[in-house]
């Protein structure tokens, strides 16, 4: 019974000896006829669809009816068209039971099990007294109340499918995010390739200084940069710049205005012009409104004359040969794509032999303990003045040292760049 | 970060408490955005009480940067007071306080503000 197709097809193939054209297509008629009767009632009774849910909730409608009408009978002096109504109502009712009941038995792929599994039987007993006793007989009103069995059977069900659907939604909204997800951290990874791409890969060679820096970016991705540009006359423009904000917009803003930085800087020979012109460049291109601190300064190798502008950005660090740290004056210029038109003065600065100018972004002085500390400007300033005196590339190293060292565990919120730079060193 | 208003009938006092960092940025932008946008046609000066305000870091710098301009465009007197130290010290080295005034406290701050429009 399983497999209705299958026995019926060995017949065929036994008749078509006897009679092989006549009977045949009626066979497989009556197959088909078969199998789309139970689609249909799969369609009804099994699947999850609206035509299936509509059905239930019919069913339930006429269990919740045919249980009020037993009150409803039982009240005293009912007029006898009543009593009628309600006695053909109930026939209806059981013959759409029943028609249910045979339903789930197509529909079912093992029919004996479920004619007696729990469900089969509760609603067997639901429609069996009308057919056995007659539906006159006066303690069938008791036997009716079985069909409220059928009311939890149905809820049952009902909750099932309801947990059933709600997990595979979870299980999907979850793949969703995991999909997202990966592809943020994709997106985040492009991004500070892309950030690291862009920073210059050594120092203009020249006799007279040396330098070096180092970017450790954020967990979160920041917007540091530095930069080394060759300018006309062998003078050499040194930037430092932090981009408000995280992640791929601002690594986006970064690249512009290093960019715009980059160009505009061989036009000018005057720091604070180049600063005026990169702002303007970058307030007609911010749709963010993002904006970006930056220390931009010009060295003549020859003489030790720096000249330097500063568009919001901590003031760097001079290291006297003697050791004496002092910061650069000439801060609070107003950070660039803020505002158009913003003005920037040009600051000069004599460099003497052995000295050593270092740039840096907040994400040093900034950087927390897993206390809440700050690392801090004191921090930096003694190892300045404490392991200065070697060489950039061993100042850079020490101090991206004491700060990952200060850090622990703490995350790192912020990238972390730092350049130095030594002019006349012995 | 928490963010306290006091809305009086001639001012407005945001008062922002702890860090004003990338987390607490936009939460913090749209509160004042919605002060501002609620000041209607009085247009009361809205004013920042710095006193609670421990830490700003860039992202905090473009929320006020953006009030700022939201403010100028709706008309609104806008200014800073009471900045502890440190905080203080960022405005200026980032030049926002050329662009943002800041004041020593309510008082001149409100008195500031009010001449302005005067």
């Amino acid at each position: 019974m399983d497999h209705p197709s299958v026995p019926s097809r060995a017949r065929t193939a036994r008749t078509s000896l006897t009679l092989p054209v006549v009977r045949t297509p009626v066979l497989r008629w009556a197959d088909a006829a078969r199998a789309k009767i139970q689609g249909f009632a799969r369609l009804l009774v099994e699947s999850r669809g609206p035509y299936a849910r509509a059905f239930e909730n019919l069913i339930l409608a006429l269990v919740i009816f045919s249980i009020a009408s037993i009150g409803v009978e039982s009240i005293p002096g009912l007029p006898e068209s009543a009593t009628h109504a309600l006695h053909v109502a109930e026939i209806a009712v059981v013959a759409i039971f029943t028609f249910e009941y045979l339903l789930r038995i197509v529909a079912a792929r093992n029919k004996f099990a479920f004619i007696f599994s729990y469900q089969g039987l509760v609603d067997l007993l639901a429609i069996a007294p009308f057919y056995t006793l007659g539906f006159d007989a006066r303690w069938l009103r008791a036997l009716r109340l079985l069909r409220l069995l059928r009311v939890l059977k149905l809820q049952t069900h009902f909750l099932e499918t309801v947990v059933e659907e709600r997990t595979r939604e979870l299980a999907e909204k979850n793949a969703a995010l995991e999909k997202a997800q990966a592809q943020l951290k994709a997106e985040l990874e492009v991004a500070r390739a892309l950030q690291l791409a862009i920073l210059p890969a050594a120092f203009p060679a020249r006799p007279e200084c040396q330098g070096a820096a180092r970017m450790i970016p954020a967990t979160t991705m920041g917007g540091d940069f530095y930069d080394y540009i060759e300018l006309p006359d062998g003078k050499i423009g040194l930037v430092i710049a932090d981009v408000s904000g995280h992640g791929v917009p601002a690594a986006f803003f970064m690249a512009v205005a290093r960019t715009n930085l980059h160009e505009l800087a061989v036009r000018h020979s005057d720091p604070g012009e180049c600063l005026a012109e990169t702002n303007d460049a970058l307030c007609a291109q911010n749709p963010l409104d993002l904006f970006v601190t930056v220390f931009y300064c010009m060295l003549e190798p020859k003489t030790g004359v720096l000249q330097y502008a500063n568009g919001g950005h901590n003031p760097p660090y001079v290291r006297r040969a003697a050791g004496a740290v002092e910061p650069l004056s000439g801060a609070g210029g107003l950070v660039l794509g803020a505002m158009p038109g913003s003005r920037y003065p040009t600051h000069m600065v004599q460099l003497l032999r052995g000295d050593r100018l270092v740039l840096f972004t907040d994400g040093i002085t900034e950087a927390f303990n897993p206390a809440e500390e700050l690392y801090g400007a004191k921090r930096l300033v003694d190892e300045v003045h404490v392991h200065g005196g070697g060489t950039p590339a061993a100042l850079v190293e020490r101090i991206c040292q004491s700060v990952t060292n200060f850090a622990g565990t703490a995350p790192q919120s912020d990238d972390i760049t730092l350049t130095v730079l030594t002019w006349g060193a012995p | 970060m928490k963010l306290r208003i006091e809305e009086l009938a001639e001012v407005t006092y945001v008062v922002p408490e702890g860090r004003l960092d990338f987390d607490a940025a936009p939460g913090f932008q749209e509160a004042v955005e919605r002060v501002l946008g609620g000041a209607g046609k009085s247009l009361a000066p809205v004013i920042i009480d710095g006193t609670g305000l421990e830490y700003v870091s860039s992202a905090g710098l473009r929320a006020f940067l953006l009030a700022a301009r939201a403010a100028q465009r709706s008309g609104i007197p806008f200014a800073l007071c009471a900045l502890q130290p440190a905080v203080r010290e960022v405005f200026e080295l980032s030049g926002f306080s050329r662009i943002i005034p800041v004041h020593a406290d309510r008082a001149s701050a409100l008195a500031q503000t009010q001449q302005g429009r005067a």
